[in-house]
């Protein structure tokens, strides 16, 4: 008997276990409801339903089948499925290829942004936006704070690639970025402050209408990183990290140089941009963000060989680095460095072992499609057999008139004369 | 005892084989047992891509669409560069290809002086009046003044347009109106509307602008043939000639036609005033 209590425990655990699949916090039902709707309300979270994969998964075709690579054609564009060179007509999609900032405030901040010649200053008073180009970083100076004179920000700015999360929302909104007075007393506090803009997933959405949100690192657990944090919510956008660090001291590599370097104030000449001047310059960009793919230094599906050219192999010149893997895995990760540093490469094979659940069906071999229509169609029997009877009349002599032209022996033909008219016409027959 | 194992094994084959199902953050869950796999988080042209590859895309037939604003306002489609569009008032009727997406301009509304917005139309089917009266039902596009606003705040607002299939809507609720549902951002947008009907339409709207200066042709999407009634729009643009709406716009105008940096500044400095 206690067995059976066991066993009888043991379904009903089961059972309630994997029904809650953490999805139960969720109101699935259509949302159309009311008295007259309330037969089109429904639940999604029957079991056994089928789910297809996220937008990223569905835009690539998979492991060993996405490229580029030996025999492999080259990924699909950021289109995927939905565009991206696929069929005559091009991409349909707007694939944004840059980020809308939007600096919100403070009201009347100066932004500028390092250039290849130094600071371009002043070249947008918030609020104020800018297109950057994604899956870059850049330095931002922030300037003209108001209500903190003299302050100077350097803070870097980290704009994302598109993802198909966020393929959407990039191509049709800004991504804003606001400092707060604790950003700023953080940033005068010496601590550094980091905040990133990232799209929640749905089931983190709070409002309906899709908006971004900020997570901020002085606001997190000391030990939380935002960036994980956030990239567990949704799909990160762009990411600005704040310092009190100062780029531009005077003596400083990079900065205006002085005449003399014996404490003159004599400085030499160099030109400034300046916004204010209406003179504007692209940022440039000082380093890759976010997944770019060979951007961040791993290997792609491709076998990296190494450039050949004569001369003594120098490890990072014309070889790759020590410890630095050079074949990439199957499924896009880069092998195991070999440790420890410095010493031969020991390393003889690894192995890779993908332990994905995965329930996915064979693929068809012969596909049966069953059409019916309702009604059926009903045609009447097709004509089979004709009978065709032809009767011919039989007269016998004198039955039948005869044209006065055609009279044996007359000889007239049409035209006025006897042929028509008063005279010799049609009569009876030996008249 | 036989018995009491034989409930063993039972137990032990439903642990094994019951179903435990864990969706992903960004998945959305089937819909009465049918699997939709575009939704409106998809990458936009998507379902326009699929609707084109299934047949519905014919380039010989023009569906008329209208969108229509809080009060008045101009509406502008491009054709796929900010080079060639078509400006039409509000309510504004075009013609477009099923299959497409386009990006519009929303501008001149006197609710949001001197603010544009650039919302984008996603057309996956067309609907089927009688062969004379195709431009007597367009695809209806009414925006309200409180997505606009949410639009102006960074929020990004998915509107799918549906046919309703007569049987599904109630009597009562018959009326000259759009029926507008606001659903949860963890369900099926395309699924919902296709419960009640057939979805024709995705329109996008967002607060993101092009670039003044150097407008990104990307932006202004893939686009696709257009086709407007240029007489009415001749005869209402000489009717409006005189009106303060004829002058914004040619103020917006002439704000984009100057060159260089300066129009940068000016249009910064205008958007800093305007707020």
């Amino acid at each position: 008997m206690k067995l059976y209590f066991l066993a009888l425990g043991t379904v009903v655990v089961v059972c309630v276990g994997c029904a809650m699949d953490g999805h139960q916090g969720i109101n699935q039902s259509s949302g159309l409801g009311g008295p007259n709707l309330a037969g089109l309300n429904h639940s999604g979270g029957n079991k056994g339903e089928y789910h297809a994969p996220p937008p990223a998964m569905m835009m690539r075709p998979g492991p060993m089948v996405d490229g580029p690579g030996p025999g492999v054609l080259a990924m699909m564009g950021p289109g995927g499925m939905g565009g991206g060179g696929m069929g005559p007509g091009g991409s349909r999609t707007f694939a944004p290829t840059s980020t809308q900032v939007r600096f919100v405030g403070p009201d009347g901040m100066n932004v500028g942004w390092q250039v290849p010649t130094g600071y371009a200053e002043h070249q947008l008073v918030t609020p104020g936006r800018y297109n950057f180009m994604q899956a870059s970083t850049y330095r931002l100076k922030f300037s003209g704070i108001p209500g903190r004179e003299g302050l100077v920000l350097y803070p870097t700015l980290q704009v994302y690639p598109t993802h198909p999360n966020t393929d959407a929302y990039l191509s049709h909104n800004s991504v804003p970025i606001q400092l707060t007075n604790e950003d700023l007393d953080q940033v005068e506090s010496n601590n550094f402050v980091t905040k990133v803009i990232y799209l929640p997933d749905a089931r983190f959405q709070e409002l309906a209408i899709a908006n971004v949100e900020t997570l901020v690192s002085t606001r997190l657990d000391p030990g939380v990183d935002p960036i994980q944090e956030a990239d567990k919510r949704g799909t990160i956008m762009a990411v600005i990290r704040i310092g009190n660090m100062d780029l531009e001291m005077q003596g400083q590599a990079g900065c205006p140089p002085l005449a003399s370097g014996d404490g003159s104030d004599v400085e030499q000449v160099t030109y400034r941009i300046d916004g204010d001047r209406g003179e504007m310059v692209p940022p440039m960009p000082i380093g890759p963000a976010g997944n770019v793919g060979t951007g961040t230094g791993i290997p792609n599906a491709m076998m990296v060989a190494g450039s050949g050219y004569p001369g003594a192999p120098i490890s990072g010149a014309n070889m790759p680095p020590w410890g630095q893997p050079i074949t990439g895995t199957p499924i896009g990760l880069a092998g195991p460095p070999h440790l420890p540093l410095g010493g031969p490469a020991s390393l003889k094979s690894h192995t890779v072992r993908n332990r994905t659940r995965m329930d996915l069906p064979k693929p068809v071999d012969h596909m049966l499609v069953d059409v019916r229509h309702e009604p059926g169609l009903s045609l009447p029997e097709p004509v089979r057999y004709v009978e065709y009877t032809e009767k011919h009349p039989v007269y016998r002599p004198g039955e039948l008139s005869n044209p006065a032209w055609n009279v044996p022996g007359n000889g007239q033909g049409y035209g006025p004369g006897p042929g028509y008219g008063p005279g010799p016409g049609y009569g009876p027959p030996g008249q | 005892m036989k018995r009491i194992s034989l409930i063993l094994w039972l137990s032990l084959i439903t642990t094994l084989t019951l179903p435990c199902g864990k969706v992903a953050a960004q998945q959305f869950p089937s819909v009465n047992g049918r699997q939709f796999p575009v939704n409106q988080m998809s990458p936009p042209g998507t379902a326009a891509q699929w609707a084109a590859n299934s047949g519905r895309g014919n380039l010989e037939y023009f569906q008329p669409v209208r969108v229509t604003l809080p009060t008045r306002g101009l509406v502008t489609y491009y054709e796929g560069s900010p080079h060639r569009s078509y400006d039409v008032k509000a309510p504004a009727q075009a013609s477009l290809v099923v299959g497409q997406m386009y990006r519009m301009r929303i501008s001149a509304m006197p609710e949001f002086p001197g603010v544009e917005f650039y919302p984008s139309i996603e057309l996956i089917d067309r609907l089927h009046p009688p062969t004379c009266q195709v431009e007597d039902f367009p695809i209806e596009f009414e925006l309200t003044e409180e997505e606009f606003e949410w639009a102006a705040n960074g929020r990004l607002v998915t509107k799918v347009i549906y046919l309703e299939q007569p049987e599904r809507v109630p009597v009562t609720l018959l009326d000259e109106k759009q029926r507008i549902t606001t659903i949860e951002p963890s369900q099926n947008a395309i699924a919902e509307a296709d419960m009640l009907g057939r979805p024709v339409a995705i329109i996008r709207l967002g607060g993101r602008t092009p670039d003044p200066n150097q407008p990104d042709p990307r932006f202004f999407g893939p686009g696709g043939p257009i086709k407007v009634n240029q007489q009415q729009i001749q005869q209402e643009m000489q009717s409006a000639s005189n009106s303060p709406l004829k002058n914004l716009e040619n103020q917006t105008s002439t704000v984009k036609a100057q060159a260089g940096v300066v129009s940068l500044r000016k249009g910064t400095a205008r958007r800093v005033a305007q707020r």
